[in-house]
């Protein structure tokens, strides 16, 4: 446990990268991102050795590891499957931010690396928190140091507004979830952790601290609607941020929900399943519904950020119903599905924003119209986003059908149980979202991949594009493997995943040589990927060689195309790609379409054309929008009282004193 | 273990060797539907062989991923065939239905992917639609697969064979057959939602993807569709088809309904597919909830 709180001491040490003398900003930056790197790994394995051991469930208190007055650093199993996530990712990116982050030198690098370290170091703060205080002063923590990491580019307008935008939400989730610590607070001895858990509540009480426990969970995850701040903030920060802040720092909002939702309310009252879930759901399909319609490429991943979120809680939601309605061993399989499918989008999350941030890097662009054919300038990189985009696909051989495979499982074991024709509905409207989010999820990253890397040029950015430095390719690489190695062999991390709540020996999910199983219905399912995946080499290799056994001839030519020359302007561009899923969703997306025509000379020939298509995101328009206009108008009548005027004001503070004394004479 | 993987390899080449048969039986039946003589049940055979024989032509502009495409969505194919129950055995366990799924899922990945690399109109088009059906299709298949499961509790493949004691043409057996027979259909790119015989390029979804393969590129990508149709014409038998009969002659009756529906219908428009399978989706929903 020493070494936990030396990797807390190196984020500190590497927090100071911000006062290093000026001339010394590059090896500032240097030492920072090595500090972190180095941390992160200790991080990553205090997580495994604690993981390791077996039998270990949730509520244990016995491993405090630092402690001051009220303030205290707690680890149990539930904060190490999270550490776990912040290690791994952590350390990963770190590398990759030896050399992404070489591209801000001269503007502001000492700061960029010295917050980067305080966002890590507070991220594993925050999970290691032992009462109300030390969690909240890093949940803070965490979010002022993201809004100024978001904020780095302050030059463009745009980042300006995305940063501030950010701000002003998370915290209102933070005053909503001070709101639950208080009110939970309310019946306990004290604030910290142990002793909330047997805090007594009376009914009403109970559903408002759970009630704005999920509302600042579910905004700081960025699940619908609360999600707005969500596609601004993380395409505005540097690639590498955005890759910590959508692979990380959502899950950390998983890790706070957890602790919420096991320890301090329960999942007794089937409502609150049933919220959860419901949220969930409708945040995956329209998650990935908008990012198959956005062509910034970091928008796309934080769409699907907030569709694979979406996936987490509805895991999450799936369990809490399931515990609510007495199955709590069939439980376990949702609890299981949430933290593999964390640990899976954390590590394709990361990968894909780093390839992002490669592909800006090369090219100085991020809109896909732009790309294309970069899998020929960039073979490692298109090599690693082709693993992440399989793996966000949730294809076999990668981590993603691991995670996704336990969900669906999970929904299932809640059929098995639906008896009621109220819950048969939920399970049908689960797998009709499911269903829709994991063929959109597919042709979202179709779509990324094969308009960014694959076909030809489609501008003149793509010419100087070129491969990445080896910091950044170890990076990206790392987490490829990773994914590749979850993705082959889930047994391990799905046996220590699911030891995290194991609670007496019940018989749970698991891995065994043959792949991962659940036993939850009649018979047991199972999921042999390893074997899929020899099966596979075997048939392509015959394959390949029945393709190449005898002399064939193999010429190359241009594409057909009805007998001219294909030009590069002819292939289908991405909004092209995405026009009948377009059209069959109008009825949500709204798009709005408008085509001026800049020449007319004919009604069919010698026309120009300008087409412009906007897809608003439907919530800020219709949700935000008038709180907003309400907010501003309410302040405008307010601002009457304002006047400037000191006998105004001296007038007020006599009032003032009349209705006090009134009601002390009361 | 090892011996359901030699079971299950001869179920996939039996299937293999069978697939032209069935396209065959289906093409002779709308041939003498339509009044035509038509082409013999054995053409795609010759068919395949010509293609097999010719050179291969590719496209200047491609990556790996081009070349890779029929390849491996030849041996999802093949590994989907494996998994099959209700034939020889149960088939081989390489996951449960969700798994089974997913595999078909990987070919459609490499399959639109090399649409796109072929750098023209055609390709993305057919890509792009490629994928919009199956997201229509996907919450049907979820579904059809929770009936079963949830009737027999389990999602592997072997347990949701179909008993006849219990579910001999009952109201949620029927209309769960009938919504799969209709996803059968969507996913396998047939009459009325997509046009398997032209090359015209308003009908044209998985025609549009093999465009630009030629030579046996191309005997891969359409050897790997005719087993997918036998493939979900066995899973219709062994699953969905409520009828007491050998599981050769329920794929047989399938295929000579495919060739009546096909005959009967037109190609929709692109767009109302999207009440077609919503159909789909509310029989399966009712048939769940009846059960």
């Amino acid at each position: 446990m020493e070494l936990l709180i030396t990797a807390l001491g190196l984020y500190a040490l590497g927090t100071l990268a911000i006062i290093w003398p000026k001339r010394l900003e590059l090896a500032a930056h240097y030492t920072a991102m090595w500090l972190a790197t180095g941390a992160s790994l200790m991080v990553l394995w205090v997580a495994c050795q604690f993981l390791g051991q077996a039998g270990w469930g949730m509520p244990i208190y016995n491993d405090t590891i630092w402690q001051l007055g009220r303030y205290s650093l707690v680890l149990d199993s539930w904060s190490a499957a999270f550490l776990l996530i912040i290690g791994l990712s952590g350390a990963a990116v770190s590398i990759y931010g030896i050399g992404y982050g070489r591209g801000y030198l001269g503007s502001r690098i000492r700061q960029l690396a010295g917050l980067w370290n305080l966002f890590i170091g507070s991220m594993v703060m925050v999970v290691l928190a032992g009462d109300a205080f030390t969690f909240i002063l890093a949940w803070e923590v965490m979010a002022l140091v993201s809004f100024l990491l978001v904020n780095h580019e302050s030059e463009k307008k745009q980042v300006v507004h995305a940063a501030y935008q950010y701000m002003v939400m998370t915290h209102i989730g933070t005053a909503a979830i001070l709101i639950a610590f208080y009110i939970l607070g309310g019946g306990a001895d004290s604030f910290a952790f142990k002793d909330l858990a047997h805090s007594e509540l009376t009914l009403p009480l109970q559903h408002l601290a759970f009630g704005c426990a999920f509302a600042g969970f579910a905004l700081k995850s960025g699940l619908m609607p609360l999600h707005v701040w969500l596609p601004n903030a993380h395409p505005a920060a540097p690639s590498h941020v955005s890759a910590l802040m959508s692979g990380v720092m959502l899950k950390v909002a998983v890790y706070g929900f957890g602790r919420f939702v096991f320890e301090f309310i329960g999942a007794e009252v089937l409502g609150y399943g049933l919220v959860v879930m419901v949220i969930g759901l409708l945040s995956a399909f329209l998650g990935v519904l908008y990012a198959s319609m956005e062509k910034d490429m970091k928008r796309i991943l934080a769409y699907s950020s907030v569709e694979n979120m979406g996936i987490i809680f509805a895991a999450f939601g799936c369990g809490m119903v399931l515990t609510a309605l007495g199955h709590s061993r069939l439980a376990m399989v949702a609890f299981t599905a949430v933290l593999v499918h964390s640990v899976a989008h954390s590590l394709m999350k990361c990968l894909l924003f780093m390839s992002a941030g490669s592909v800006m890097h090369a090219t100085g662009t991020r809109n896909i119209e732009k790309l294309g054919a970069l899998a020929e300038k960039m073979p490692w990189t298109a090599a690693f986003t082709f693993v992440g985009s399989m793996s966000l696909a949730s294809l076999p051989f990668t981590a993603g059908l691991a995670g996704e495979w336990l969900t669906l499982q999970s929904m299932m074991t809640l059929a098995f149980q639906a008896a009621s024709t109220e819950l048969r509905l939920l399970v049908i409207f689960a797998f009709v979202l499911l269903g829709l989010t994991g063929a959109l999820a597919l042709g979202c990253f179709v779509r990324l991949y094969g308009v960014a890397f694959l076909g030809r040029r489609r501008s003149g950015l793509v010419l100087k594009a070129h491969e990445m430095p080896f910091s950044m390719l170890l990076g990206m690489g790392i987490e490829a493997v990773a994914i590749i190695i979850v993705g082959v062999m889930p047994a391990p991390l799905v046996n220590i995943m699911r030891n995290v709540l194991l609670v007496d020996g019940e018989a749970m999910p698991g891995g065994n040589f043959l792949g991962i199983w659940w036993d939850g219905g009649q018979s047991v399912a199972l999921f042999s990927p390893w074997l899929i995946l020899l099966l596979a080499g075997v048939l392509i290799a015959l394959l390949c060689a029945a393709l190449i056994s005898r002399k064939i001839v193999v010429t190359q030519d241009v594409t057909w195309n009805c007998g001219t020359e294909p030009t590069r302007r002819q292939q289908y561009t991405a909004t092209g790609f995405s026009k009948p899923l377009r059209r069959a969703f109008d009825f949500i997306l709204k798009p709005r379409r408008e085509r001026v025509f800049l020449q007319r000379e004919h009604a069919y020939f010698g026309r120009k054309l300008q087409y412009n298509l906007q897809i608003p995101d439907q919530f800020t328009d219709r949700l935000y929008r008038p709180v907003q206009h309400v907010l501003i108008r309410s302040a405008e009548i307010l601002r009457k009282l304002q006047q400037g005027s000191v006998r105004l004001y001296i007038g007020y503070t006599m009032l003032a004193m009349v209705v006090v004394l009134l009601w002390g004479a009361m | 273990m090892v011996m359901d993987i030699m079971i299950a390899a001869g179920q996939a080449v039996l299937l293999l060797c069978l697939a032209p048969l069935i396209v065959g039986i289906i093409n002779k039946t709308k041939a003498i539907l339509q009044k035509r003589q038509g082409a013999s049940v054995f053409q795609e055979y010759f068919d395949l062989w010509k293609w097999w024989q010719k050179p291969v032509i590719v496209t200047k502009y491609c990556s790996w991923v081009f070349l890779a495409a029929p390849v491996v969505y030849l041996a999802t194919s093949i590994m989907a065939a494996m998994m099959l129950p209700g034939l020889l055995q149960n088939g081989l366990r390489l996951g449960d239905a969700f798994v089974f799924v997913y595999i078909l899922a990987l070919g459609r990945f490499f399959m639109t992917l090399g649409s796109m690399d072929s750098a023209t109109a055609f390709g993305g088009m057919g890509g792009s639609r490629e994928i919009y059906i199956s997201v229509l299709v996907e919450p049907a298949v979820m579904l059809a697969i929770l009936v079963n499961a949830a009737r027999y509790g389990s999602t592997t493949l072997s347990q949701m064979v179909i008993d006849y004691n219990a579910f001999y043409f009952t109201v949620p057996a029927v209309m769960a057959g009938v919504a799969f027979f209709l996803v059968m259909l969507a996913e396998n790119s047939r009459l009325p939602v997509d046009n398997p015989d032209t090359h015209l390029e308003l009908t044209m979804i998985h025609e549009c993807m093999t465009l630009e393969y030629s030579g046996r590129l191309l005997t891969f990508i359409h050897w790997g569709s005719m087993l997918k149709i036998l493939s979900f014409l066995v899973l219709f038998g062994a699953l969905y088809m409520p009828l007491p009969l050998p599981i050769a002659v329920k794929v047989l009756l399938s295929a000579v309904l495919i060739g009546l529906v096909e005959t009967l219908n037109n190609k929709m428009r692109l767009f109302k597919v999207r009440v077609y399978l919503s159909a789909a989706v509310v029989m399966l929903a009712v048939a769940f909830i009846a059960q």
